[in-house]
């Protein structure tokens, strides 16, 4: 195995990646085109909070902003989910077909949301709250509450094909427990696995744990909607739900994640090898990420207390193996080394300084004390947004980046890399900074409008309106590099 | 508590942009790595983390919001929430057969009582949150269908408390609120 993997052309390349490059190339080129509509949607929700577009109607809103959190939140997934498979097929063999059956299903979901919320009004928020999509108060039609779960039923099965396929792909070279690393925990060091494969596998074990709880969700529901006299109990479907989601939001953190312990040492010139350390990390990672979720319902007093102590401690203890194993790690590689700093290589150093800044207001918020004050105030969307945007997002872009330049031999120019990096982080960091201080100030999250007890909220939302323009203004300059490239790799 | 936490971030937030900054700029000169010297490092970084977080844990465990049966609440405010409404009674509480006439939007307590909110709901989700005077939020616990939820609050300030709904609930979900008048 190459110490330095991670181009698209490394040694061990095969014929077999070819067609999968074309079908990640197309999923690429979708998110490069959904990707600004849904910021431009976030967009026009802080413009309405800010005192703008008066007379959209609050439904309206409600819709574009489920809209806006199921779109990213899927997206990143399957970008996320698209580029680790290709960065896989220089270990192991994905199916090329099933690629492009979960682009299919995803395609069909897509269609089915976009009905259900700009056709029908559906607001029910990214993690619809069951029964909130059966209570509309006459602002949705059924045809669009059952449009959502028909978009959620095909997607998931698309995604879980998908996730199956890339774990057996990996379970057809390396038994699982070589996959998760364990027998360097025994002091072997052969099979050499790369990091990517015990985070790919940590992974995917946790997508089709998340996808079970989903479909779960889904047959209570239609228990309860076709069968006689049965209701369900709605702490159970909220446990259900925020396991799902978190599940969901935390493993497209993950493909991130791996895709720099994969990608990065291309640009410092030292490997990352697999070692006791980052194994016990990948481990504790997928035991506590089962936990964690605990955090999101520390408001539902009728939870057992001995959960919500669970939550706060399993989110404390999560942060500690991030911290101290990958964060530091990356840090190490990069110390003193012959780093090439272009764009792939920046964005990917700013996106694991993302990810722990976002990750610290997380743990703040994880803790119950805390939580009382910022639950559900945009501390909330402030934090996510962290370790999304400046985050992950920073990550799966780079690596796209990295990999259609290297596809396409277009070179990179470096006026406009600065140009990206210097207004995605300035407008970035600005638009959060905006969301972390109205939650301090306890402005709520998800209002179309603020009432005057949180009148503030209005403020900070008309400043964020500039940040985010100087985001968007990054965000399409990145956009044009890495579609042209992607267009010339594809035509290839 | 928001604004020490507040702190808390951009401290942490400063030190983190500190570190990068500095590793950043360790590539103008190459120089190899001592690992030895790194995982000493790490180790301290472990312990440092380590040590941070369980003295986060002892402080801040002993705050959970939760209500203990010890003590006995001086006054019960029966919280219950319906699209797009806030009722706040005693006694009994609403239904919704009846919700038109019983249903109250706001309620007085004395100030420095320990008052129990019963929070539920007779449709969806809701957040049962309180603003103070002052326009910040002081408590919250969410109302769920089929459950009550008891949130006890001492008001020291008297004044004019201001419920607000924090868990999405649809169309009017900005405009559903209570009152409740500390005196």
């Amino acid at each position: 195995m190459a110490t330095v993997a991670s181009t698209i052309t490394a040694p061990g390349a095969d014929v077999h990646r070819t067609p999968l490059i074309r079908v990640t190339l197309v999923w690429v080129l979708t998110a490069l085109v959904l990707f600004p509509v849904l910021a431009i949607l976030g967009l026009l929700m802080r413009a309405q909070q800010g005192g703008y577009l008066q007379s959209t109607p609050p439904e309206v809103f409600y819709a574009i902003m489920t809209l806006h959190g199921l779109g990213m939140v899927g997206l990143w997934f399957v970008a996320g989910m698209a580029v680790i498979s290709v960065l896989l097929a220089n270990y192991v063999k994905p199916t090329t077909a099933v690629s492009w059956i979960a682009y299919g299903a995803t395609l069909a979901g897509v269609v089915l949301l976009l009905a259900a919320t700009l056709i029908g009004r559906l607001g029910v928020g990214w993690y619809f709250l069951y029964p909130l999509p059966f209570h509309s108060g006459g602002t949705w039609p059924p045809w669009a509450t059952a449009s959502l779960f028909a978009a959620l039923a095909i997607m998931g099965v698309g995604w879980t094909v998908w996730s199956a396929d890339l774990l057996f792909a990996i379970a057809r070279r390396y038994r699982l427990s070589h996959a998760l690393g364990w027998h360097y925990l025994s002091g072997a060091t052969t099979p050499d696995v790369p990091p990517i494969i015990i985070i790919s596998t940590v992974s995917f074990i946790g997508v089709l744990a998340g996808l079970v709880a989903a479909v779960v969700i889904l047959v209570l529901v239609a228990l309860e909607q076709f069968g006689s006299g049965f209701t369900n109990d709605a702490l159970l479907i909220k446990n259900l739900t925020f396991y799902f989601g978190h599940m969901v939001v935390n493993i497209t953190m993950y493909f991130g994640v791996a895709m720099v312990y994969e990608v990065l040492p291309a640009y410092t010139g030292r490997p990352w090898k697999t070692n006791t350390l980052v194994v016990l990390a990948w481990n504790l990672v997928l035991f506590l990420v089962m936990f964690a979720y605990l955090h999101h319902l520390y408001m539902d007093f009728a939870q057992p207390r001995w959960l919500q102590v669970t939550g706060q401690l399993s989110s404390y203890l999560i942060s500690v193996p991030a911290a101290v194993v990958t964060i530091f790690s990356t840090l190490v590689l990069i110390y003193g080394s012959t780093m090439r700093w272009r764009l792939p290589s920046v964005m990917l150093f700013l996106g694991v300084m993302g990810w722990a800044i976002g990750g610290v207001a997380a743990v703040i918020d994880s803790t119950v004390a805390v939580n009382t004050r910022f639950h559900n105030t945009l501390w909330v969307p402030a934090h996510f947004h962290t370790y999304f945007v400046m985050g992950v997002m920073l990550m799966i872009l780079g690596t796209v980046f990295h990999l259609v330049t290297d596809l396409s031999k277009v070179p990179e120019r470096s006026a406009l890399t600065k140009t990206i990096v210097g207004t995605v982080g300035l407008g970035g960091y600005g638009f959060l900074l905006m969301f972390y201080l109205a939650g301090v100030a306890s402005v709520p999250r998800r209002y179309a409008v603020y009432p005057a007890e949180v009148a503030v909220g209005t403020t900070f939302a008309k400043v964020s309106l500039i940040f985010i323009a100087v985001l968007l203004v990054g965000a399409l300059v990145y956009i044009w590099e890495t579609g042209r490239r992607c267009l010339k790799a594809f035509s290839s | 508590m928001p604004i020490t936490a507040f702190v808390v971030f951009v401290i942490s937030s400063a030190i983190i942009l500190l570190v990068f900054g500095v590793v950043a700029r360790s590539t103008n000169a190459h120089r190899d790595v001592n690992y030895a010297r790194a995982n000493r490092l790490r180790l301290l970084f472990f312990v440092s983390l380590g040590a941070i977080l369980l003295i986060f844990l002892a402080l801040t465990l002993p705050d959970l919001p939760y209500p203990v049966e010890a003590s006995a609440p001086e006054r019960i405010v029966l919280a219950t929430g319906k699209q797009y409404a806030w009722s706040l009674t005693e006694g009994t509480s609403p239904t919704l057969d009846n919700w038109d006439t019983a249903f109250s939007p706001t309620i007085n307590v004395p100030t420095g009582a320990v008052v129990e909110f019963r929070v539920t709901t007779l449709d969806v989700n809701h957040g049962f949150s309180l603003y103070g005077p002052d326009r910040h939020l002081k408590a919250q616990t969410q109302a769920m269908p089929g459950y009550v939820n008891r949130l006890r609050v001492v008001f020291d300030q008297p004044g004019t408390y201001t419920v607000l709904c924090l868990e999405f609930c649809g169309m009017a979900h900005h405009r559903m609120r209570g009152v409740v008048e500390v005196r």
